[in-house]
Formats: structure tokens, C-alpha cells, sequence
């Protein structure tokens, strides 16, 4: 029996082969792109899950709470970790994680410099290791990196600097041109699903900073992960730490800090703290799967539309085998059968499509993420539980509908499409369908508007053709400092340059509690910027008060910002010139200049007050102004340059407008998605629409031929079959556009700066799909109207 | 072998009911040819619907063999019907998608017989209708003739007690026509018990009794006088 109606069903398939070809082509690019949306959320989702302690890790992560909005921060106060430590019996273990980077170089066996390489690396305490069972191949975490100035690698980047990881252990790597780091341990490559990428690791016990006791520096890459205690209740931790930030907070800070527990794997999706390695909020996340579901349910309707528009046609093997003495429940199965047939056709072609698809996927996410369609075994469950989801979603219906033919009409031909069932279904169904096209539509022009805006709304200051070039720090560079300036300047096709600890907008920020006139710390934080006196110039930023910053080495004065004026209730810029501001409580300078606002965070986020300063040995990069057409062949220029004067160190640059770029990545992978998905489902409704539109124009060739016989024009006619698309797409568009609009509202809330909601992306989603139905539903009514009347009529 | 009593059968609509059939009376004995005869709508259909089990009277009986039919639900209607009748429609029905040999063996894979025993049955009712070069084609390969001879074999391939016609030849040309009526006495003289509705007198020639229906009653019945002596 089975072999039998696979038989009819293949048979059947080919008969119809355009309604087969819609089908399938539908349901191919609607499970493909859910396919692709399934690796990339199963990707996502799998962040950080394979430590085995994974339920009780956390991250703990500092929050200031200021009469003016709030402030979230990953980082915690470098002695955190041991004061979690002493404090809390809940706690198992804490660890502290310091982010920093450096020049390594290993020298061969005769002392010569074999490798030297710019890496990042992380200071670590052994307690970290506790919480994270990564694999060491070599050594013991818990002695390795108990002394100063030993080294665990990755094996990785052991094979790469000693040939084979197993001879890296006790030997030596020079880090920063000063300290001879020793190899204690070599550990398994971390993953990319990691929110910390380990790949050199440094003791921490040798790890020195200026504010390694102060509670009140905060920086980001200053970290503190915990393991609870199994069976602590998180909710009284927490009240604990309000009394622990209680304890250990200056009574001069005015904003309140709080520290919370981070769970670890809320990491990679929490943009409000970041991971420092991109994050996929979960509303993306959602987002993404809510679009692939769409994708699938359009499909699905397709499948259903056309499946009971054809019902009729099989109203005669309906009866024959009723007649026969089948069962509804046999009937029900062979129909079923059909749609599973047509579904794991399709899903082997979706398959191929993905193939084809996922270079192009790891390349919008610019390679970072390697795909692969088999290298899960939960894929294939998925795809499993796919085919049989769209198979019942799209085979049910129009199996309960055909099955339930009366034999004595069918056999004669006497079943109507009214009493197939579904004229209004059918109705509702593309209704359904051209409303989610249409909130798709809204949704990619909003999109797209948006991030049109961000890159083109002025940022205040002027980031095209500015190279950030970095420079060294140690007291050894720093007096190659103004040798190196001079020989780039007079490189042809340099502008400006410009010494500072960061470009006006940049994703590393110092934020510090100052005072202001007075020695009373004031209730919001000033975020600090170093520059010498040529960083208004190369960056274009205009100073509305005072001067700017004059040349010096160390701390002289102050520029800061309009927010920082509002902020502070000054009125006039001059009336700030002149006054005291004192920062961090060490670093009092007076005012100079205020500079005209310019966003130093990505535009999802409001100006921050920022009080700008000289200090060299804060400097970390070289910004260099360029003529615009002089790019290509002035940075290999500088390249040179640099290596002349910095021999020990290694070059790198980026430039200012890719940085910027990078912060609206995840708008920018959101917007290609929403662009690719909203033309697949346009495409796959519009099909879905042709195969209807085809199936009615057949189904009412006569009823078009005796209208013309009785004098319809062509005209006439194409308008008659076209009525109720129209009239259904109209439906769709007022379903549509208020969902939309409470989307497009919702989403644009969390930009800071963006853009007003306007009526034109309904207008055009009313047009576009108002347009194109028209053409679709037109070329075949047309093709009806103009067949010979006497043909249709001989036939019938 | 059939008793027929007190049929009665409506068609609601909205607006009207119509009685299809009203208080029928019929007796059918094994062996017998009986034609079914009246004008449009006087519920021909309507009685072969109901003795084929197609189709619900509101009221009366239908014994089969003893058996009471009109209590039997779905699932034993459709056991029942696969077991015991076989069908010929006047536009032959035959499932498009399938080939001749595949249209014949349908009834016998719904009556669950064995592949090898399946093979066998078809074989040798292909070969009695003389249409076994045809085994392979498609319907829409063959003449009208032909497929009616198709249809009456998938009819008989399940060896049924009860064959019932609907119009056997409105199809065909008289030629065609006279055939599929050979075909029929033939069964019958082996043994078929066969009910055939249908306009044509010709036709109605070759069965032992007729009965003629008039807006859903029998007004008479006609015992063929000529075909019964043939028979002795």
C-alpha cells in the first residue's frame, strides 16, 4: 500500500510539475534559511557551556546607580577578588582575570629573535583555573602559575612559537622587551564559542598596576569570576553584596555602586555589560527565530493553498478508492504521505542551499564563526523534527479536507470548491501570509533607515581618512615620542597628528568619579580622554570656549565637553573657563577650553561628560590625519617609519571609520538578515500567490468563457479575477502596519539617537506589495481572458 | 439474497427537501440481473448509492444475506462493501495516476491479499477481458471501451457477491456498449449477482428483471421474459 501511494503521489507530482515546483521551491528556501537560522542560534546559545561547574559560575560586575541615569560595567575594582574571597563563605572560589596585551618574542636556541608578535594575553590567578575546568595538556594550573612571570599557552599558540607544544614547557618568552616570562603549562585550545578567548596566559602574581588597591578605578578588563557554593540561594547573595559594596565603597562617591552576580551564561547575551568579544542579545536571538518560524509558516501556507485548490482535482480518486473500501484514516495517511514525500525532497534540497549559503553566512559574520551543516548531531535532529513539523503543519488540513469527500459526490465529479473546504480559509491564510511579508518589508526599511542615519548622522567630529596607529608605552618609547611625530608629519600626504590614550569614539572608556570647584565628589562620572595639543586638528573637533589643550607632558588643563557643562549647571561655556576640576582626587587641573559635544560611545548610547587632558605616558596611540586620496600609499610609509623608530615592538593600525563601523556591526549583520529574509519571503509568497492566481484562472476558465461570450472585455475580466487579491492584500496592509509600527517603535527605543517614524516604510510596503501582486495576479488572468471562449466551452 | 423495505431517503437543503426515495420495496435473489430504470432524478442513483453503502436512507432496512446493513458503522461499512461488491461507473473512475494492472489491483491491496496472490488474481482477469497488451498503459491511453472493460475488471477482480452498475455505458458508442453488456450477461451466467442502473432499454434487454422508479417509488416491475427463457 505504501509503495502504492508513494507511487501516486510521485506520479501526481509530476503531472502538476509547476504547482510541484512552487511547493517545493517554496518549502526548500523556507526550511533552508530556517536551517541557517537554527546554526546560528545553536552557535549562539552554545556560548560558554562547556565547563562542567557551569550552573554555579558567575561573573561579578559593577553597576552605579546616579541620580542621571545608570551605569553598567563588566569590570570590578582590582582588589575585589580577594576581598570576595575573605567575605563570603558562600562562595567556593573567585578569581581575577586582568585583560592586557603585549609584544612577545622567543629567541631560538642561539639567542637569536626568532618570532616576535603582538598578542593579547591575561593575567590569571591559579583560583581561576578552579572555576573553569579547562585541559591542561602540560604542567598544573594550581603550581604553574602560582609564581611571577610564568606563562601557560594554548596549544596553539605553543605549537606556534616552539614547533610542537610539547617542548614548550620550561622554556622562556620575553614579553614587552622587559620581563622573561617562563613556560610552566600548555592547556587545550579554547573554543570560538568562549566568551574568554585564553590563549596566553600570565600569572597574576606579577601582574603591577598604580591601582591595584583602589577600590575606586573600575576598568573594564579588570575581571572577578566566582563558583558558588552548590545550594546557595542567589537571592540573599545578592543582599550580601549591597552590605559587601557598603563596606569596601569611598564615602565621597555619590553615585550608588552596586555589585551583582553575572551568571556566566548570560554573558553572551548581555550587551549592557558586554563580553569584550561581541555579544547576541537574546532579543536578536529571538528576533532571528520568530523570522525563520515566519518563514516556514509562508511556506507552509503556500503548501496548504495550493494543496486544497487542487483537492478538487482528486476528488475522483478520493471517491474511487472510498469505493473502494479505504478508510478516512488510510485516505488521511496517503495524503500525509504525499506532503512528507514533497517535504524530505525538500529538506535534502534545503540542505544543499545551506551548503551553498553558509560561506556567504561566516562572512557576514566575518569569519569569526565557523559554520558547518554536519558537524552537530543536533542538526540533524532538528531537521528531523523540521520535516515532520512542516509536513503535519502543511499536509494536515488538506489531508482532513480530501479525505472527508462524500464518495457518492466525488465519484462523480460533483464535489464544488465550496465543499472542498477553504475558500475562506484560503483567504485567511494568504491574508496571513501577505501580513507577515508586509510587517517584513516595514521591518528591513526600518532597519535599513536606521543604520543609514547612524552612518551618516555627524558624530561632532570628523573620523574619515584618520589612521590610529599604536604606539608603545614603556619610558623607553616614550622618548622616541616626538621623533616619531616629527618624521610622520613630513611624510607627503599627512595632515595632522596626534598623540592620545583613545580616539574621540571609542569602545574603551576610563570612567572616574572628580569634584568640581569644591573637594565634594559630585553624583556622575566623567569619562577621561588623553590627547596632546594636536588632537582638536587631526579630528576635526571644535572648541566653543577657551583654547585648546596647550603642548605639554603631563597633566596642565582641562577641555571638556557641553554635556559636562549641562551636567555640572553651567550655563555660559565661558563661566567654566578658569575653574577647578579635580579628577579622581589626584589630578586637579584648571579648565582651558569647553569642546563642542561629539559622541564618543556608538550612537545606541547618549554623550558622555568627558574631561580631555595631556598626559604622555597614558598615550597608547598615534592618530594620523590623512589627505584623503593619499591613503594607500601614506600608511606602508608610516608602516616603515615606525618600525624604523619602535625595532622591538610590532606595527599595527586600523583606521577611525572601521572602528566606528565595528560598533554597528550587529545592526549591520541584522540589516543583511532582514534584507536576505524579507526578499525570501517576498519571493516565496509571491510564488505561493502564482500558484493560486494559476489554480483559480483554471478553475473558472469557463465561467471567464461565458462571460465573454455574453460580452466581457479583457479587461473586464483581468479586473474581475484580480478583485479579491486586491481586496485581500488591502486586508493584509491594515493587519500589518499597526503590528509594525509597535515593532519598529519598540526596536528604534533603544537607540539614543534615531530616526522619527514616518508613514513613508508603510507607504512603500503598501505599494510594493500592492505592485506586485498586481503584476503577478495579472499576467495570468490575462492569459485566461484572451483564450478562445469556444475552446473552454467545446472542453467543458 | 438483498430485501429492500421501506427505503427512504431526503435531500435537505436550506430552502427545500426533496425525497429521493420513498418507501422502496425491493427483493433481489442470488443470480439475478436486475436493471433500474426511470427518468432523471426519480432516485436511481440514489437506491444504487444506498445498496453500494455510499450513501445514508433516513429510514427502512436493507438486509444483505441476512445481514442488516443500515446499522453498520463507517468502519464496517467499508469492510463490508471491499468484501462483498464491486463497481462500474458509467464515467469508469479508474485513478489516472495508475497504470491498468495498478487500477485492478487497488480493491485487492484494500482487502489486504498477498503480494504473489494479488499478482495471480489481476493476471487472470486481464487475460478474461482481453486486455492484457493494456496492462501497462495509463487511462487516458486507452479507448473508452477499454476502460470500461478495465473498470469491470477491477470490479470482479475481488471475486465479489454483488456487482452494482451505474450506467455502464453512457460512455460508450453501442458498439463499446454492447460489449460491456456481453461482459455483464457473461458474469452473470457464471454466477454474479448483478444490479444495473440505467435509460437505455437495449441495455435493460439483457437483464432478467426490471424495475422502473418514479419520483422515488417503484411503479412496476417487469420480469424479461425473453432473457429468463434464454436462461432456462
Amino acid at each position: 500500500m505504501f509503495k502504492l501511494n508513494l507511487k501516486i503521489a510521485l506520479r501526481n507530482l509530476w503531472k502538476h510539475k509547476s504547482y510541484t515546483f512552487i511547493n517545493v521551491a517554496g518549502l526548500t528556501i523556507g526550511m533552508a534559511s530556517c536551517i541557517l537560522i537554527f546554526i546560528f542560534i545553536r552557535y549562539h546559545l552554545s556560548f560558554d557551556e562547556q565547563f562542567a561547574n557551569k550552573d554555579r559560575i558567575f561573573r561579578m560586575v559593577t553597576y552605579w546607580k546616579y541620580t542621571e541615569g545608570e551605569e553598567f560595567q563588566r569590570g570590578t575594582p582590582r582588589p575585589l577578588p580577594a576581598a570576595v574571597r575573605n567575605d563570603f563563605s558562600e562562595v567556593e572560589q573567585a578569581g581575577a582575570i586582568q585583560g592586557s596585551g603585549g609584544i612577545l618574542k622567543i629567541r631560538d636556541e642561539s639567542g637569536k629573535e626568532k618570532i616576535k608578535t603582538a598578542e593579547d594575553v591575561y593575567y590569571v590567578e591559579p583560583q581561576f583555573f578552579k572555576i573553569f575546568d579547562y585541559k591542561w595538556l602540560q604542567g598544573d594550573p594550581q603550581q604553574a602559575l602560582s609564581n611571577p612571570n610564568t606563562v601557560a599557552l594554548s596549544e596553539k599558540m605553543a605549537t606556534r612559537f616552539f614547533g610542537d607544544w610539547r617542548k614548550a614547557v620550561g622554556q622562556t618568552i620575553n614579553f614587552q622587551n622587559k620581563t622573561d616570562l617562563k613556560v610552566t603549562g600548555v592547556f587545550e585550545n579554547v573554543p570560538e564559542n568562549s566568551s574568554i578567548p585564553l590563549k596566553v596566559v600570565i600569572s597574576y602574581a606579577g601582574y603591577t598596576n598604580p591601582n591595584l588597591r583602589k577600590w575606586g578605578s573600575v576598568s573594564s578588563s579588570s575581571q572577578c569570576y566566582v563558583l558558588l557554593k552548590a545550594g546557595t540561594e542567589l537571592v540573599q547573595m545578592q543582599a550580601q553584596l549591597r552590605a559587601f559594596a557598603k563596606k569596601y565603597n569611598s564615602d565621597k562617591e555619590v553615585g550608588e555602586r552596586k555589585y551583582f552576580l553575572q551568571p556566566l551564561r548570560e554573558i553572551h547575551h548581555d550587551e549592557r555589560y558586554g563580553s569584550g568579544r561581541g555579544t547576541m542579545p537574546m532579543k536578536q536571538i529571538w528576533g532571528l527565530g520568530i523570522i525563520g518560524l515566519f518563514l516556514l509558516i509562508t511556506a507552509c501556507i503556500n503548501f496548504i493553498n495550493l494543496a486544497t485548490a487542487q483537492a478538487i482535482g482528486r476528488s475522483k480518486e478520493v471517491g474511487v478508492r472510498k469505493v473502494m473500501g479505504s478508510l478516512r484514516s488510510q485516505l488521511m495517511v496517503q495524503f500525509l504521505t504525499e506532503t512528507l514525500t514533497i517535504t524530505v525532497f525538500a529538506v535534502l534540497l534545503a540542505c544543499a542551499v545551506t551548503e551553498l549559503a553558509l560561506p556567504g553566512m561566516a562572512s557576514l559574520f566575518r569569519g569569526n564563526v565557523t559554520f558547518s551543516l554536519f558537524a552537530h548531531p543536533v542538526i540533524f535532529v532538528f531537521l528531523f523534527g523540521l520535516v515532520l513539523l512542516v509536513s503535519f503543519l502543511a499536509g494536515f488540513y488538506p489531508a482532513l479536507v480530501i479525505s472527508g469527500f462524500n464518495p457518492a459526490l466525488a465519484i462523480k465529479n460533483k464535489i464544488s470548491s465550496a465543499s472542498s473546504g477553504g475558500v475562506g480559509l484560503r483567504k485567511a491564510l494568504v491574508i496571513v501570509q501577505f501580513s507577515i511579508t508586509v510587517i517584513l518589508i516595514i521591518a528591513t526599511l526600518v532597519v535599513l533607515k536606521q543604520m543609514n542615519y547612524m552612518r551618516e548622522k555627524s558624530l561632532g567630529f570628523n573620523p574619515s581618512a584618520v589612521a590610529l596607529v599604536d604606539v608603545p608605552s614603556d619610558s623607553l618609547s616614550l622618548e622616541r615620542y616626538a621623533g616619531l611625530k616629527e618624521r610622520v608629519l613630513k611624510l607627503p600626504g599627512v595632515l595632522h597628528a596626534s598623540f592620545c590614550s583613545a580616539s574621540p569614539s571609542s569602545d574603551s572608556n576610563n570612567m572616574d568619579n572628580f569634584s568640581f570647584e569644591t573637594s565634594k565628589e559630585r553624583d556622575f562620572q566623567v569619562n577621561t580622554k588623553q590627547a596632546d595639543e594636536d588632537y582638536f586638528k587631526t579630528f576635526g573637533l571644535k572648541i566653543i570656549a577657551g583654547k585648546p589643550l596647550s603642548k605639554s607632558d603631563t597633566l596642565k588643563e582641562y577641555v571638556i565637553n557641553e554635556t559636562m557643562l549641562r551636567k555640572l549647571n553651567i550655563p555660559d561655556p565661558q563661566q567654566a573657563i578658569g575653574k577647578y576640576l579635580n579628577i579622581s582626587g589626584d589630578q586637579k587641573a584648571q579648565v582651558v577650553g569647553v569642546v563642542k559635544d561629539f559622541n564618543n560611545l556608538n550612537l545606541r548610547e547618549a554623550i558622555s561628560p568627558i574631561a580631555l587632558s595631556s598626559s604622555k605616558i597614558r598615550s597608547t596611540t598615534l592618530a594620523v590625519k590623512l589627505q584623503s586620496g593619499a591613503l594607500m600609499s601614506t600608511m606602508p610609509a608610516i608602516e616603515k617609519t615606525w618600525n624604523d623608530v619602535f625595532p622591538e615592538h610590532v606595527y599595527g593600525a586600523v583606521f577611525m571609520e572601521d572602528e566606528i563601523g565595528r560598533y554597528y556591526e550587529g545592526e549591520q549583520v541584522m540589516g543583511t538578515l532582514f534584507k536576505v529574509f524579507a526578499g525570501t519571503i517576498i519571493f516565496i509568497s509571491f510564488i505561493g500567490l502564482f500558484g493560486l492566481i494559476s489554480f483559480i484562472a483554471a478553475q473558472r476558465t469557463r465561467e471567464v468563457a461565458i462571460r465573454k461570450v455574453l460580452g466581457a472585455s479583457n479587461l473586464e475580466l483581468v479586473h474581475m479575477l484580480n478583485g479579491s487579491f486586491l481586496a485581500m492584500v488591502f486586508v493584509a496592509n491594515l493587519v500589518a502596519c499597526p503590528l509594525a509600527y509597535i515593532f519598529a517603535s519598540k526596536w528604534l527605543s533603544g537607540y539614543t539617537y534615531r530616526i522619527e517614524l514616518s508613514i513613508w516604510p508603510f507607504l512603500i510596503a503598501m505599494l510594493v506589495s500592492v505592485v506586485i501582486t498586481l503584476i503577478t495576479v495579472s499576467v495570468r488572468s490575462y492569459q485566461t481572458a484572451l483564450k478562445n471562449p469556444v475552446d473552454a466551452l467545446k472542453y467543458e | 439474497m438483498i430485501k429492500i423495505e421501506n427505503l427512504e431517503k431526503v435531500y435537505k437543503t436550506e430552502e427545500i427537501e426533496t425525497t429521493a426515495l420513498n418507501g422502496i420495496n425491493i427483493h433481489v435473489k442470488e443470480g439475478e440481473f436486475v436493471s433500474i430504470m426511470g427518468p432523471s432524478g426519480c432516485g436511481k442513483s440514489t437506491l444504487l448509492n444506498v445498496m453500494g453503502l455510499l450513501d445514508k436512507p433516513e429510514s427502512g432496512s436493507y438486509k444483505f444475506q441476512e445481514t442488516e446493513l443500515l446499522k453498520l458503522n463507517d468502519r464496517e461499512r467499508s469492510n463490508f462493501r471491499k468484501r462483498n461488491m464491486g463497481f462500474v461507473f458509467q464515467n469508469f473512475n479508474l485513478i489516472d495516476e495508475l497504470t491498468v494492472f495498478e487500477n485492478i489491483e487497488l480493491p485487492l491491496i484494500y482487502n489486504k491479499i498477498a503480494a504473489t496472490e494479488r499478482k495471480k488474481l489481476v493476471n487472470e482477469i486481464i487475460e478474461r477481458m482481453n486486455i492484457v497488451n493494456r496492462s501497462g498503459h495509463f487511462p487516458q491511453q486507452l479507448s473508452g471501451g477499454q476502460q470500461q472493460r478495465v473498470a469491470v475488471a477491477r470490479a470482479l477482480v475481488t471475486k465479489p457477491k454483488l456487482v452494482l452498475a451505474d450506467e455502464p455505458t453512457g460512455n460508450l458508442d453501442s458498439s463499446h456498449g454492447n460489449e460491456v453488456m456481453e461482459l455483464l450477461c457473461e458474469l452473470n451466467e457464471q454466477g454474479t449477482t448483478i444490479v444495473m442502473v440505467t435509460h437505455s432499454s437495449h441495455d435493460a434487454s439483457f437483464s432478467n428483471r426490471i424495475i422502473n422508479l418514479k419520483d422515488g417509488h417503484v411503479i412496476s416491475e417487469k420480469v424479461n421474459k425473453g432473457r429468463t427463457e434464454e436462461l432456462i
